[in-house]
């Protein structure tokens, strides 16, 4: 729509038009500033850290206790529960950082920011792309920072090895951080559909919270679901966070491990990892059509 | 009464006929989809280099209209050229040459004045080798400079303002919308603002200013239109619109205010000639004058009163301020709502010239 290589009237003004920058360009400027933006506050980074890692050791300690029976039962005896549990606190990071993805949307709203950026020359998608891809970066870091932590614990424990933490290495790692990104994309349309819904920033961060929580329980995250009650065997299907443990996990324990249905078309851990790409793939599909619909309405405004 | 798309007295302020224009507005509606209408048939053409007030009480569709022309929202009927550009089909083009200010203060919080500045240098592509000077002529500006590397969130609101203004300024524009720029700032702050506000127009900006403070409008703007119920109903210069409300008046107040004496300063003042065709009559303490060079006349009032032997114990000049123009036009005061608390608070003194 802008490149129409009409003539600039001439005009006698002491000033000039802004020139047009790139998609790619534009992309960068959102990214940076994003970026810019996450860095200035610490403190938030940090808490959507420190809560994963205080689950971690308190759910390592404690379930970890029991856990053994049931891992024996399901994925084998001779996985520490540490490297069981790993998959659901790196779910539970990109899932506190995903969460808050719509809050920044509503401070723009808020402040003005955003009918800024419609009224400059930027292009719409591109700054979008440009916010969440500095979000990813940070679940990304989130993500080997738990990873790091997993490895640490195994070495610690007396009892314990760091021997097969990590089955499938280096391309396994790649996979995780595919997983967990698009697991992150779920989330973060889910919030900037809250966002966009309420305008508010305080139902924003509060919906996050109330869902994100429970659903880590009802889920495989913390043990196998064939030892828990039926009722929550039911809602895991349903639920997210199922498919993004499952498909880390089958990473990182190298085998087939998912706990909703049986697939057995592919070979071993794809069996795994296949499904649950294919899972959240639509899931993130379909808010994320869903959130960008309701931003181009935002930003069209409601005229006839 | 001066009617929409006229141009009342030809003023000495009055835009030369063939200055291009920077806006031009014609019959525009904007309908909600909650079926509002919140602008009903406005025509605008403001020439390049204006300097133009909107008008209005609240929720008179000034905000609609300005969101409109900056491309935020499309007509429903009608059709907006900025720059020569339609908002609808080439609104690209029109955000590249126009700087938008909204009411509330749009600007990054979290990052300082200089990152701002960046922020918005990159969005509308300054080149990389003009920003710094660019950057530092605008802080220069706006007197940001020595805090410049601090995080605007620690700003008064004052100070945010001015950063919001230079951030709107980056890329030149050569057109220039203001929503209700200084709402909530203190007078002195208000002070600083408009003095950026006349630099940047002097500079050849056209600027597009919607206010509720009517000093403000008098001050700054060479033409004025108020908006009402999304339709213009008056619209001319300051002064223009101000003439047709009304004269100066000059009241007199005598030492010794008896009839007899009211009657002869009066008969005085008539035979004198000084004052041709104005009208005095009488009041409870003295007369009053009332003629549209009411102020300029009051030397030649004093003296012949003096040389007449009557003593003088006060006097007062009246002049009709936007105020009378709002009232007579909108038939109610400018604060008929609640949105704005700012305004109640709007002192005689402050509206008064």
């Amino acid at each position: 729509m802008s490149n129409a290589a009409g003539s600039d009237e001439p005009s006698d003004t002491p000033t000039r038009k802004a020139s047009g920058n790139s998609a790619l360009t534009d992309m960068r400027i959102s990214f940076r500033r994003w970026l810019v933006k996450t860095s200035r506050n610490p403190y938030v980074t940090f808490t959507s850290l420190v809560q994963p890692v205080i689950f971690f050791v308190l759910m390592a300690e404690v379930l970890g206790a029991i856990a053994g029976g049931a891992l024996a039962g399901t994925v084998g005896g001779d996985i520490h529960y540490v490297t069981y549990l790993t998959p659901a606190i790196v779910v539970q990071s990109a899932l506190s950082a995903a969460a808050v993805s719509g809050i920044g949307l509503v401070d723009d709203m808020e402040t003005g920011m955003f009918d800024k950026t419609l009224i400059s020359p930027m292009g719409r998608s591109a700054m979008f792309v440009g916010k969440v891809l500095s979000e990813l970066v940070r679940i990304v870091v989130q993500t080997l920072i738990i990873l790091g932590l997993g490895y640490l614990m195994l070495v610690l424990k007396p009892e314990a090895t760091a021997t097969g933490y990590l089955q499938t290495g280096l391309p396994g790692l790649v996979g995780i951080l595919v997983i967990t990104t698009l697991f992150g994309g779920v989330f973060m349309a889910y919030s900037n559909i809250v966002a966009l819904v309420t305008r508010d920033r305080e139902a924003t961060i509060m919906i996050a919270n109330l869902l994100t929580f429970p659903l880590l329980f009802v889920s495989s995250a913390f043990l196998p679901l064939a030892v828990l009650p039926e009722w929550i065997q039911t809602v895991a299907i349903a639920n997210p966070i199922t498919y993004g443990v499952d498909g880390i996990r089958a990473l990182m324990l190298g085998q087939d491990v998912l706990s909703v249905f049986e697939v057995t078309a592919f070979d071993g851990l794809w069996n795994t990892v296949v499904p649950t790409f294919g899972v959240l793939a639509a899931f993130t599909l379909v808010l994320g059509v869903i959130a960008v619909s309701l931003l181009n309405r935002a930003a069209r405004a409601e005229v006839q | 009464m001066v009617s929409p798309e006229s141009q009342p007295q030809s003023d000495s302020t009055a835009r030369p006929q063939d200055t291009p224009l920077a806006i031009e507005a014609r019959d525009i509606h904007v309908t909600y989809d909650d079926g509002t209408e919140a602008v009903r048939g406005v025509d605008l053409r403001i020439a390049e280099g204006e300097f133009f007030g909107f008008l209005g009480p609240n929720g008179a569709g000034k905000t609609t209209t300005i969101r409109t022309l900056v491309t935020l929202l499309h007509p429903t009927e009608g059709e907006v050229r900025i720059n020569g550009y339609d908002t609808t089909t080439e609104s690209q083009r029109v955000r590249e040459s126009i700087g938008y200010m909204a009411q509330e203060t749009s600007i990054d919080l979290e990052l300082t004045p200089r990152e701002n500045l960046q922020v918005a240098c990159r969005m509308y592509g300054v080149p990389r080798e003009e920003r710094d000077e660019r950057i530092a002529e605008l802080l220069d500006l706006v007197e940001l400079g020595d805090v410049a590397d601090k995080r605007a969130e620690t700003f008064s609101g004052g100070m945010q303002k001015r950063l919001d203004t230079a951030t709107v300024l980056v890329h030149q524009p050569p057109v220039v919308f203001l929503d209700e720029p200084t709402t909530g700032l203190d007078p002195e702050a208000r002070l600083r603002v408009w003095d950026y506000f006349e630099r940047i127009n002097d500079r050849g900006t056209t600027v597009f200013l919607t206010t509720q403070y009517l000093e403000e409008a008098d001050q700054l703007c060479d033409r004025l239109a108020v908006l009402e119920d999304g339709q213009i109903i008056a619209d001319g210069t300051p002064d223009s619109l101000k003439a047709a409300v009304g004269t100066d008046t000059l009241r007199v107040e005598l030492a010794q205010p008896t009839a007899t004496r009211k009657r002869r300063a009066i008969e005085t003042l008539q035979s004198d000639g000084a004052l041709d065709g104005a009208s005095i009559e009488a009041t409870s303490n003295g007369f009053a004058i009332h003629a549209a060079d009411a102020r300029a006349a009051a030397t030649t009032v004093f003296r012949t009163l003096v040389d007449a032997d009557i003593a003088v114990a006060g006097f007062d000049v009246d002049s009709p301020t936007l105020d009378d123009v709002f009232l007579s036009l909108t038939g109610e005061a400018d604060d008929d709502g609640s949105e704005t608390p700012d305004v109640t608070a709007l002192s005689p003194a402050e509206v008064a010239r």
